[in-house]
């Protein structure tokens, strides 16, 4: 999938992006991306059998669908790229190009812009998808790392791991308005689905840090410790919230568990042991099942929800980073 | 001659003119604190000098670690918008050893700098701590690994950032015992770096219940009357066998030509091989990757090694220290760094000081020249407060007592 001229590229981009879109199909397909095999395998919903091994650029990470759910982008960060997937396809189309390392970003389907953060040069790059062309480098602090777009569009935040801020930035005007100091090295966003609060995971503080989005301020944390663990061994970094708002899960890294957290409450409701240094972390669309990267145990592990047992671990690619399905 | 004195004249008039029209402007926003950091080195430090085969031929460069700390103040910048408070870092490259407490004395009077990262031997730390008593100053060591300087000198004023000797040679045994590599033939160099090598090596095979099958003074030359002493093969001749052997060598040249030189297939550990470190360039968990680019994009090119990561991490603890006190005080400051604090090193585990001897705890990597092999403290090396008290000296097993 290497190409050698530019101009290849962008005809290439260009006749895939013309393509009329087509609608969801609701595959239920899963597709989990390994930065150390540098592949995105796509697994039967059922069965969670390999059904397809797509090759991509190097160190494949972030994982987002555009709105009709026809596109699947995949950073990679060795090869300072977003790879385009056709999900009815299952193969890899196009190729963005990003700034150096990208690792998260965010979809603006209805403006065609990426916004990814690249933790090499700490900048978030503002990507044209049509023209396949960075037109803004936003500087952030150093190691931008977790990305979440406003439902408008209109504010971005990007946490910055080594300044423990988190950065609110004006999308139209391309700069940063405001910063939060947040918990030590502050990694990935969630937000309740009311646009109250956004939740962001700090990874050396062992917690999560609750911003009111309105004032900018921080207006809480929860704080992890399985039974058995010491505090310096949780280090939280993925966060993913049921669609009603009411439950969220933190993978805990080192701790090796996922945390259930209560979101009104904000009050831990118990700890689900998963598979070595888990990161990434999905729900289904029904929430019901919970899936959960484990990064150095080269697994996945499946959680039902209303149990909150855990009830199959799935042999993947080497380093699994994320998990995106097609529901 | 006249003329050209007056020209003169209304030229630093101007200067004057536009100096105070900047600082009326500025005078409107009330200008940021700032905190300053002082970087202290010497010239010619015989520590940095290259260790060379031959004149050209250098086998490591040993530079100042400088780079380290200033990759952190630029890590700071970002930070000092939201915090309203400015960090500085200022290098003080002095002549001599001597000259080194005139020119902390001078940058504490003149610029009101506090936190010192030294870069000097151990000796030097003994009239620095002197100097500064009583005066709110914190010396940070970023590359005296030596033992004495923290149990014998033993000064509130320091925060050691780099690990201990004894803290290395733990690392490297645990992993020896975990791969049960009890048996040890140990090769001690003339130095006397290798004595104190030797002899943390020694106290951690004891902790750790290895064995040292023999220990035998190796002296590098091609003399015949002494090949007991420099033949490779000689000295690593014994009827008994042995899982690996250790070698202190701080002048490199012997141990750099032992390996695929010995009397049986063993591994070679210390100086050579398997060295226990503080910070390796391959290491790639917790956000590692990044770190070493920034170095070396800040470094034109070169491998950030245990000293840069030393001084790296005493700036961060400053930064940290203003961020989590907001507060640019020294007092509150100092308190916040030698209160038990956890920073984030990029090694996993928090690093934090030890409140006995202010040593910073802190894994240890195993490190050949190419990948992290492991990292201590190894699994199943257990502490009841915190496994990296696995490493150099606990509460109870060093005379110095600086707890509060």
């Amino acid at each position: 999938m290497i190409i050698g001229r530019p101009s290849l590229i962008f005809a290439f981009v260009a006749a895939v992006l013309a393509v009329v879109p087509a609608a969801a199909k609701n595959t239920g397909l899963i597709f989990v991306s390994n930065e150390k095999s540098n592949n995105v395998l796509v697994l039967d919903p059922k069965t969670f059998k390999v059904v397809k091994d797509i090759k991509t650029a190097k160190r494949p990470r972030d994982m987002h669908f555009n709105a009709d759910r026809t596109r699947l982008y995949v950073a990679c960060g060795n090869d300072d790229a977003i790879d385009v997937i056709d999900v009815a396809k299952l193969e890899v189309i196009g190729r963005l190009k990003t700034g150096s390392s990208p690792e998260t970003f965010a979809i603006d389907d209805a403006r065609r812009r990426i916004y990814v953060a690249n933790e090499e040069t700490s900048t978030v790059a503002v990507i044209d998808i049509e023209a396949n062309k960075i037109v803004q480098d936003i500087k952030t602090g150093d190691e931008p790392e977790g990305v979440h777009l406003s439902d408008d569009g209109k504010t971005l935040y990007v946490t910055s791991e080594v300044g423990n801020l988190v950065h609110q930035i004006d999308t139209e005007a391309g700069r940063v308005t405001k910063d939060v100091i947040v918990g030590t090295r502050p990694r990935r966003f969630a937000a309740t689905p009311d646009g109250r609060e956004l939740w962001v995971t700090a990874e050396l503080a062992g917690e999560v840090t609750i911003i009111d989005r309105a004032k900018f301020a921080v207006a809480g944390k929860i704080e992890f410790l399985p039974p058995g663990m010491r505090k310096s061994d949780v280090t939280p970094v993925g966060v993913a919230m049921t669609r009603d708002g009411k439950t969220a899960f933190v993978t805990l890294g080192h701790a090796a568990h996922v945390a259930v957290v209560d979101v009104a409450a904000r009050k831990v409701e118990g700890y689900i042991l998963v598979g070595k240094r888990p990161w990434g972390v999905t729900l289904a669309r029904d929430d019901r099942t919970l899936f959960v990267a484990n990064g150095l145990g080269d697994d996945v592990t499946i959680i039902d929800v209303r149990s909150r047992k855990a009830t199959q671990s799935i042999p993947v690619g080497r380093v699994p980073w994320g998990i995106v399905i097609d529901d | 001659m006249i003329s050209r004195r007056r020209v003169l004249g209304r030229y630093w008039l101007a200067i004057i003119l536009v100096a105070s029209c900047a600082h009326a402007l500025r005078a409107q926003e009330p200008p940021q604190p700032r905190v300053t950091i002082g970087f202290i080195d010497i010239e010619d430090d015989p520590r940095h000098e290259p260790i060379r085969a031959y004149e050209r031929m250098i086998l490591k460069t040993r530079e100042h670690p400088f780079v380290g700390a200033k990759v952190a103040i630029d890590e700071a910048q970002a930070l000092s918008r939201a915090l309203k408070i400015d960090f500085a870092l200022e290098r003080l490259t002095v002549k001599s050893e001597a000259a080194l407490v005139p020119a902390v004395t001078q940058a504490r009077e003149s610029r009101g700098i506090q936190f010192f990262v030294v870069d000097a031997s151990a000796e030097a730390f003994r009239p620095l701590v002197e100097a500064v008593r009583e005066h709110d100053v914190l010396l940070f060591n970023a590359t005296a690994p030596d033992d004495w300087l923290r149990r014998e000198l033993c000064s509130r004023e320091i925060v050691h950032t780099l690990p201990s000797l004894a803290m290395t040679m733990d690392g490297l045994v645990q992993h020896l015992v975990s791969r049960k590599w009890r048996d040890i033939l140990v090769l001690q160099g003339p130095a006397a770096a290798d004595a104190a090598m030797t002899k943390a090596f020694d106290a951690s095979v004891k902790k750790f219940g290895a064995r040292i099958v023999a220990k035998r003074d190796f002296k590098p030359g091609t003399d015949p009357r002494e090949r007991e002493k420099n033949n490779p093969l000689l000295l690593t001749a014994l009827n008994r066998d042995y899982d690996v052997i250790f070698i202190a060598d701080d002048a490199f040249d012997f141990a750099r030509q032992l390996p695929y030189q010995t009397q049986r297939a063993r591994p070679v550990v210390g100086a050579i091989d398997l060295e226990p470190v503080a910070w390796h360039w391959t290491w790639e968990r917790h956000g590692a990757p990044q770190l070493n680019s920034r170095f070396q994009r800040a470094s034109n090119g070169r491998r950030m090694d245990s000293q840069d990561w030393a001084s790296w991490i005493a700036v961060k603890m400053v930064v940290q220290a203003a961020l989590r006190t907001g507060s640019a005080d020294f007092a509150k400051q100092r308190e916040f760094i030698l209160g038990g604090n956890g920073f984030d090193g990029y090694k996993g585990l928090a690093v934090s000081v030890r409140p006995w001897d202010q040593q910073l705890r802190q894994a240890v990597f195993l490190a050949t020249p190419n990948a992290v092999i492991a990292s201590a403290p190894i699994d199943g090396f257990l502490h009841r407060t915190n496994t990296l008290d696995t490493l150099g000296d606990d509460e109870q097993e060093t005379p110095c007592k600086l707890k509060r």
